[in-house]
């Protein structure tokens, strides 16, 4: 069995507000100096969920595939460190500025090029921009079916078996493998790497592919052949206002009781 | 019990030992502005400048660039002067490889001692987010919080410190005869937290001096101010002092605690007089309660002795022989006996002290412990040093500074 996991390297999503810099004008995030660069946490419970397929299937085989700059190469060590057993990283300039459906179009490419693949798995949304798209998208361009927010992953056989979670409780569903499954967090923490699995992660491959080795014109990648256009991005401004409710103190509940309910709170 | 498993982690490419890193506090913008060692993890006796502890009074000030940077040194002496980096640098250079410790570390071992209860441990610290929010809002938690709160431990660290004596420096300015304490200034300024000394009382249910926006100040006694080993310092660790360390140019007053340790110096006046600064007038004294009109400043620690192998969170271990391994130093000193007792201070034995044994540094100390015979053991140690004092020293006092009481460690043989 060949699991494959789609992960992102983000800034580290544990970084103060204020590391977080927004450049209006070119419409990109403006990383600080020292911001460490991380593993999306949805992604590293991705790849716990198929270590622990991997526990009950000897057979199973795991590789971690990112698409990102050459940094987004210690995203992938990260993941061979937690037990992974290989990993592909997609980097090349032409790749630069992609939106969710280039990203999600080279990870298929990358997939088919991988050959057999019985289930994919990413986190339920990347820890940077939340769009939650390149999962399903994937799925979508692979002819696969998709299910998402799992918070358990069980495979029997050539059937996946998720517990999936909802707004008020969570909901078991099965799949005809190859299928694809977003990960939630729900599935509880992702493994720390031992040293041990660590220096053995140092001698595990990982694969570099360029748009070239992946068959993909330039102009079908990255920002060339993104679809999605960004109108503005900004930091959203919290107005807070603070009024002082007067008189006794039965009146000044009355009064934020009738606040309350003109806000709809209550 | 094993051990935790070693964890690993990417090292400059190369994969290595997760490197033991300070538990820090944050402000808003994401900056360190307190933080503890991870004393237990450390090997060696100087600790790296990250995992170095980090304590404040008053708020980190924007940092100076080095060239822009001026010492002012006046009062009573002959030629008032004003320093640059580049002149300290002329002078005499001297390193001194000394241990830092906060005046309040392991405070609540006091309480722990003398009343029992609860046991402050040294890996599952305090929060230190917490109290840096705490901090940015100026809040005073109530005696019931304090109560509830773990107290500091791990706030001591070892540093190699390079610069120029005090001394030479107030050579160069001619001290005049009968100056009695040089007064050191920050530039560092701002309200001191009054939770922080709230805190060390271990309740808040009494008024304190309020002295309103301060620069950190000390004023050091002429004697301490003129040993050879009270530096002007630059660079920690073989490099220039990190900002947060007090850069460009901190105290280092070997063998008294922290918060003699001036950071981000930027004058020095020579005074006829002790002067009435708040940190050595109203916080960092002993005494017997807020009241006490006979309180006192603190100078030297006293004689300081702990065990990092084993912790109480290690037990229980299996039958067999165990290296019992620890640090200890001293505010007069080099250490020249360790002591181990298995019995609860019935009886001791000698501990093997590593070399080198150093005047400001600590030394690692270790004992093989044949343990057969299964039960739960205290597992003690004292520390001598060259004055020939034995720990403790320093009785319990109100702001609960300068512990150096026996800790044992409590550990149970399977």
């Amino acid at each position: 069995m060949h699991i494959v996991v789609c992960a992102k390297q983000v800034p580290n999503p544990e970084a103060a507000f204020s590391m977080f810099r927004i450049d209006e004008e070119a419409k990109r995030m403006v990383p600080a100096p020292g911001l460490q660069l991380v593993m999306s946490p949805f992604d590293e419970q991705a790849v716990e969920a198929a270590l622990r397929i991997r526990e009950h299937h000897a057979d199973a085989r795991t590789t971690v595939l990112t698409l990102g700059p050459d940094s987004a190469r210690n995203a992938i060590k990260h993941g061979l460190a937690m037990g992974a057993d290989e990993g592909v990283l997609l980097c090349d300039a032409a790749f630069e500025d992609a939106d969710s459906y280039t990203t999600a179009h080279a990870l298929v490419a990358a997939i088919r090029k991988l050959g057999r693949c019985d289930l994919v798995l990413t986190g339920r949304q990347a820890a940077d921009w939340d769009a939650g798209v390149v999962g399903a998208g994937v799925g979508e361009l692979l002819g696969l079916p998709v299910i998402t927010f799992a918070k358990d992953v069980h495979v029997e056989d050539t059937t996946v078996r998720i517990e999936r979670v909802l707004d008020d409780g969570t909901e078991i569903m099965e799949a005809a493998m190859p299928a694809l499954v977003t990960v939630s967090n729900e599935l509880g923490a992702a493994r720390t790497p031992n040293l041990r699995e660590t220096m053995r992660a140092a001698r595990k491959p990982v694969t570099v592919w360029k748009a070239a080795d992946l068959g993909l014109a330039a102009d079908e990648v990255g920002a060339a052949g993104a679809r999605r256009v960004v109108e503005r991005l900004f930091v959203p401004v919290k107005n807070n206002r603070c009024e002082f409710i007067a008189g006794s103190p039965e009146e000044q509940a009355a009064g934020l009781a009738q606040r309350l309910r003109a806000a709809k709170l209550i | 019990m094993p051990k935790r498993e070693i964890e690993g982690d990417w090292v400059m490419g190369w994969p290595d030992r997760k490197r033991p890193v300070l538990v820090a506090g944050k402000d808003s913008q994401g900056r360190v502005i307190n933080g503890r060692a991870p004393i237990t993890e450390l090997e060696g006796l100087i600790t790296p400048t990250d995992a170095y502890y980090v304590v404040n009074q008053l708020e980190v000030p924007e940092p100076i660039h080095p060239d822009d940077w001026i010492l002012t040194i006046g009062g009573e002496v002959e030629r008032p002067i004003e320093l640059s980096l580049k002149d300290l640098q002329k002078l005499p250079g001297r390193t001194v490889r000394a241990v830092t410790e906060c005046a309040g570390n392991d405070a609540g071992f006091f309480d722990y001692l003398m009343k029992g209860g609860g046991k402050p441990s040294r890996i599952n610290q305090q929060d230190m987010q917490k109290r840096a929010a705490q901090r940015e809002q100026n809040a005073v938690p109530s005696t019931e919080e304090i109560s509830n709160e773990s107290t500091t431990t791990c706030a001591m660290s070892a540093g190699e410190f390079t610069g120029v004596p005090l001394a030479e420096v107030l050579k160069k300015a001619g001290l005049k005869a009968g100056a009695v304490s040089v007064r050191m200034e920050g530039f560092d300024r701002g309200q001191p937290d009054l939770a922080v000394q709230y805190r060390s009382v271990g309740r808040s249910d009494f008024k304190l001096v309020d002295p309103g926006v301060i620069n950190y100040e000390k004023g050091l006694p002429v004697e301490k101010a003129l040993h050879p080993d009270t530096l002007l310092a630059w660079s920690m660790n073989g490099e220039y002092l990190l900002h947060v360390h007090g850069a460009p140019v901190r105290a280092i007053v070997p063998g008294w605690s922290g918060n003699w340790w001036v950071k981000w110096l930027q004058k020095i006046e020579v005074l006829k007089h002790m002067p009435e600064c708040y940190y050595q007038k109203h916080y960092f004294v002993y005494g017997n309660a807020p009241d006490d009109p006979n309180k006192e400043m603190i100078t030297a620690m006293g004689v300081r002795c702990i065990i990092v192998d084993p912790l109480d969170e290690d037990s229980p271990l299996e039958r067999g022989s165990h290296k019992i391994r620890g640090l200890a130093w001293s505010g007069m000193g080099a250490i020249t006996r360790v002591e181990v007792s298995l019995d609860e201070g019935k009886s001791w034995r000698e501990a093997h002290l590593e070399e080198p044994r150093e005047r400001w540094l600590w030394v690692r100390w270790s004992y093989l412990w044949e343990a057969n015979e299964p039960g739960h053991y205290r597992v003690m140690a004292r520390a001598t040093d060259e004055t020939g004092r034995v720990q403790p020293q320093i009785p319990w006092n109100y702001q609960r500074k300068h512990f150096d009481g026996i800790v044992p460690a409590d550990v149970t043989i399977v």
